[in-house]
């Protein structure tokens, strides 16, 4: 387990987040995007049917039930690049709530408006947004207001235009960078005026917290989680 | 100030002189005409309305309509409605808004790619003449598009920017096989708790010429008036798109008898309690009369 150094902490602590470039590389990383397309291709004519059908977002898709589909999904639950990090952050005490293997197309406008996820007063709540393909400015990167986690922060508005929220940065990032950030602080996805989908994997966790995974949830793929860290992990034991 | 309802429906029993389709909804010997609709406004203290085409898309079939708006030019706009495939639109949309009182059409299609993947040429929409045609000649778009659609609106929004756009009730983009009609006679649409229309037609609030309905709750809610289930719904449109540039409206007739028209004019005072009285008025009526030109009375 890779654990942050003190600079990282302290990037953590003031600015809410962190980016692992070249998190995932050579082998394991062609194995996830080889994977990835498959699946994506896999889903995409039953998500049509179901934009059509009013049940599905039209402008993004998900892989339904990824961590069935193939271990790799499970694997990069507990990556080492970014896994020492959040168990730090968490005091060891991590779970995961789920995983959004998405699909989003080039559109005029991005699909979301800048927010946070949860409320200051949620037990920490953390996401790592992990590229799949290599994504440029102005391709849908990801972008987050540094320092905006902390509860004296703010107050922000929601700008018109993703462009001028006020004090925001950006990340575009090559295939396999992983960004990592407290999603009370305000994020969004940038417009992607590029004709290239924006392909990524948000994984969520949060700081344990009595019941709030079921052991049911994941029972599915207990197979693959063995050992004790993973079964916490995956809050198999309730 | 002026109180304007600016999404119903008014037609009279079908006949040669007002041909319309029917349906077990709207047969024959049904009537919901103006006079009716100007007894609830005169009770409720509306001034103006926009009538929306139903019924049929033919010329003939607007018949109905045209003599509601010729009759009273100073209460009522008029929207059409443009028959599906028609080999030449321009030449409809001409001849139903000759000094007639028709400001605009409304379209649930355009005609792009199923698949938001796909490569995007707006020229090759199918709509694209008839948005062409609304921008040259300064017409209003009223838009309930399917879901299926909803991913092309911002192209073409993008190509005309002159065009006024009102999205219709709530700007809810239906999807195939969740309408239906309820005991009462009004339109059902099934939902998804999650409101998917956050990630498509809200996201249009950036472009200046886009204006939203706040109506049709009653086929959207699980619950009854006022519909306290929608109230997210209603602040996330406030919160995108501003005060300015949203507009109140009852869906007349099919509101009549469950809540009741009287009920519906206090619907956005009930579900955005916080609106101040300025922002209360532009919804209520200033914003359409700025926004579709309402003549003063």
């Amino acid at each position: 387990m890779i654990l942050p150094t003190p600079k990282e902490k302290n990037q953590w602590e003031e600015e809410g987040y962190l980016v692992f470039e070249n998190a995932i590389q050579g082998e394991d990383l062609k194995r996830l995007q080889t994977t990835f397309d498959y699946w994506a291709d896999e889903c995409k004519a039953e998500w049509l049917d179901r934009v059509e059908a009013g049940e599905a977002v039209a402008t993004f898709y998900d892989i339904p039930n990824p961590l069935e589909k193939d271990p790799i999904f499970i694997d990069i639950i507990d990556y080492p690049s970014y896994y020492g990090a959040l168990m730090e952050f968490t005091n060891h005490d991590l779970i995961l709530l789920g995983p959004q293997v998405r699909t989003v197309a080039p559109w005029p406008v991005s699909y979301t408006g800048w927010h946070p996820d949860v409320g200051y007063d949620n037990p920490l709540h953390i996401k790592v947004q992990i590229y799949v393909n290599d994504v440029e400015p102005g391709g849908g990167e990801f972008g987050f207001v540094p320092g905006s986690h902390k509860p004296d922060s703010g107050p922000y508005a929601r700008p018109m235009r993703q462009e001028s929220m006020t004090g925001h940065k950006t990340f575009p990032g090559t295939a396999g960078t992983a960004i990592m950030f407290n999603s009370c602080g305000w994020h969004v996805s940038m417009d992607n005026h590029s004709d290239i989908p924006r392909k990524s994997i948000i994984l969520i966790y949060e700081k344990r917290t009595p019941g709030r995974i079921g052991p049911g949830q994941y029972a599915s793929i207990s197979e693959y989680c063995q050992t004790p860290e993973r079964r916490k992990l995956f809050s198999l034991d309730g | 100030m002026p109180r304007i309802d600016a999404h119903l429906h008014v037609f009279t029993k079908a006949s040669a002189e007002f041909p319309r389709e029917i349906s077990d909804v709207w047969p024959a010997e049904r009537e919901e005409p103006v006079e009716k609709l100007l007894g609830e406004m005169e009770k409720h203290q509306i001034d103006q309305a926009v009538l929306v085409q139903m019924a049929g898309t033919s010329i003939e079939q607007h018949r109905y309509l045209l003599r509601c708006l010729k009759e009273y030019p100073n209460r009522f706009l008029g929207i059409g409605l443009i028959p599906d495939g028609h080999p030449n639109p321009t030449e409809h949309m001409a001849q139903l808004t000759d000094d007639t009182g028709i400001i605009g059409f409304r379209l649930s299609t355009f005609g792009g790619p199923r698949d938001i993947f796909a490569k995007m040429d707006v020229r090759e929409f199918a709509a694209y003449p008839i948005w062409k045609y609304a921008a040259e000649r300064d017409y209003v778009l009223w838009l309930y598009p399917n879901a299926i659609n909803a991913h092309l609106l911002p192209y073409l929004v993008q190509e005309f920017p002159q065009v006024r756009i009102v999205l219709n009730h709530l700007a809810v983009c239906p999807g195939k096989g969740k309408f239906s009609w309820d005991e009462l006679g009004r339109p059902q649409i099934q939902v998804t708790g999650y409101n998917l229309t956050m990630h498509t037609t809200y996201r249009l609030a950036r472009f200046e010429n886009v204006n939203v309905h706040l109506s049709g709750q009653y086929a959207f809610s699980t619950e009854e008036f006022p519909y306290k289930d929608l109230a997210g719904w209603h602040r996330g449109l406030l919160s995108g798109f501003g005060s300015k540039r949203l507009m109140w409206a009852t869906d007349f007739p099919w509101i009549l008898e469950n809540p009741g028209y009287g009920k519906l004019t206090t619907v956005i005072e009930e579900l955005l309690p916080d609106l101040s009285d300025a922002e209360l008025a532009d919804i209520m009526g200033r914003n359409a009369k700025r926004i579709l030109r309402f003549p003063d009375l």
